[in-house]
């Protein structure tokens, strides 16, 4: 017999409090978060629209990451959570 | 007493079962690994000098520390004899360095491997190969260390194929993809030096990068006439909208043609920067630009790269045949940068 060892991290256990799902959009904020590939802006206003006209939403406002191969940075998270009551984040792949 | 290692331990029969162990777990990238007992993991961090708990990097983009003994176990599986280990540690500190953003080439659908070059003495002690067959296949330091850097990528960071490794194509360097510089035979200053450390200390330089392109002249004995073919290869290549790198591989004949019409390489990177110049309505017409062609656009000019600078000029590559190579770094400047980092034993 012999013994090896895990090459793998074992992941690290946190508690995150999520924010309750809502269960309707009508009157409900929207944060659209844009990455930059070519047509997802245009992808996302199409999205906005829609949830505007047929659920009703209040309002949406697009947000522009640096580039597509990073994450959101930092304000435009802040701004989200101080603005939006929900966010849809577009992949233009 | 040495500090425990804390990592979960498999009790298995023997080494060819303990093999078969880390297919099933998924540890592998497809090739058999070296099964990592307590005494070969304890020799990779005596190697290095290293406490099995020392932090070598954290990952921000995935909130994952990555500890010198998952480096050391994956160095093992990887087949690195335990001298290796200090390349491996510095590699794995570059890919972790802000500036390389481990986030897009971790995981983008472009597919990046890890290029990694060696400079200093070390690259010489530890027979990485910086000569014939410089890609391939046969020497156990070039594809070993960039194996357990990959291994690492997996099985620490969770860069899993088709998981969060969504490459389209990926390509074979995204196996083992390292390379070290012909100091012995170059004239010219080597990688690390121009990259800010002295010719007596060792260092890695981490590019995520597209796969190799070879080029061809066996015609030129003149330092810009080899340099056009490479240019003229270059101008379209990669994904030309935005690489923040390219690496330029000069191998023995072209290395000593140029470098005996006096050219340095920061005169290389200037002339290379310079002809490889788009026209805005060449890359619309052919699909890489946005947007329709408007007036201006014949004589609207995009570079390759963000500057001269951008352009890293390595000597390495066989003696004999009028080959070289670039390759096309991955992303955009925004998205990813070249990091070097130095060997520390």
């Amino acid at each position: 017999m012999m013994e090896i060892l895990d090459p793998t991290t074992e992941a690290a256990t946190q508690t995150i409090a999520y924010v309750p799902r809502p269960t309707a959009l009508q009157g409900k904020r929207v944060a659209l978060i844009e990455n930059t590939k070519f047509n997802s802006d245009r992808l996302l206003e199409k999205i906005g629209d829609i949830l505007k006209a047929e659920y009703g939403v209040a309002e949406w406002r697009m947000y522009h990451k640096h580039n597509a191969s990073v994450p959101a940075h930092a304000e435009i998270i802040e701004e989200v959570k101080k603005s939006a009551d929900v966010m849809v984040a577009g992949i233009g792949d | 007493m040495a500090a425990t290692l804390t990592s979960k331990r498999f009790s298995v029969k023997d080494e060819a079962d303990a093999i078969e162990m880390a297919f099933d777990k998924g540890w592998s990238d497809g090739l058999p690994v070296v099964p990592p007992t307590e005494a070969r993991v304890r020799a990779m961090l005596e190697a290095a000098r290293l406490e099995p708990g020392h932090q070598v990097g954290f990952v921000t983009h995935r909130a994952v520390s990555i500890t010198a003994e998952k480096v050391a176990i994956n160095a093992v599986m990887a087949g690195c004899r335990p001298e290796y280990m200090p390349v491996v540690v510095a590699a794995v500190e570059g890919i972790a360095d802000s500036r390389w953003s481990y986030h897009g080439p971790g995981t983008s659908t472009g597919g990046a491997g890890v290029l990694m070059i060696v400079n200093g003495p070390i690259a010489r002690e530890l027979d990485i190969n910086a000569g014939d067959n410089l890609f391939g296949p046969g020497w156990r330091s070039n594809l070993t260390i960039g194996r357990a850097v990959r291994l690492v990528m997996r099985n620490v960071c969770g860069s899993l194929p088709g998981l969060l490794d969504r490459g389209t194509l990926g390509h074979p360097g995204k196996l083992s993809y390292v390379i070290a510089e012909n100091e012995a035979e170059s004239s010219w200053t080597p990688l690390h030096v121009e990259r800010g450390f002295r010719a007596d200390q060792s260092a890695v330089t981490v590019v995520a990068a597209n796969g190799p392109h070879q080029f061809y002249n066996q015609l030129s004995n003149t330092a810009e006439g080899v340099l056009t073919t490479v240019a003229d290869d270059m101008r379209i290549s990669g994904s030309v909208m935005g690489q923040p790198t390219y690496v330029i591989v000069l191998a023995g004949e072209h290395m000593k043609t140029i470098a005996a019409d006096g050219w340095d390489k920061k005169r290389i990177r200037q002339f290379l920067f310079e002809k490889t110049h788009n026209s805005h309505a060449h890359l619309k017409r052919t699909g890489r630009m946005s947007n329709a062609i408007v007036d201006g656009d014949e004589q609207r000019m995009r570079p390759l790269v963000g500057s001269p600078d951008d352009i890293l000029v390595v000597a390495a590559g066989g003696r004999a045949g009028a080959f070289s190579c670039y390759i096309p770094g991955w992303g955009s400047a925004k998205s990813s940068q070249a990091v070097t980092k130095e060997i520390k034993r």
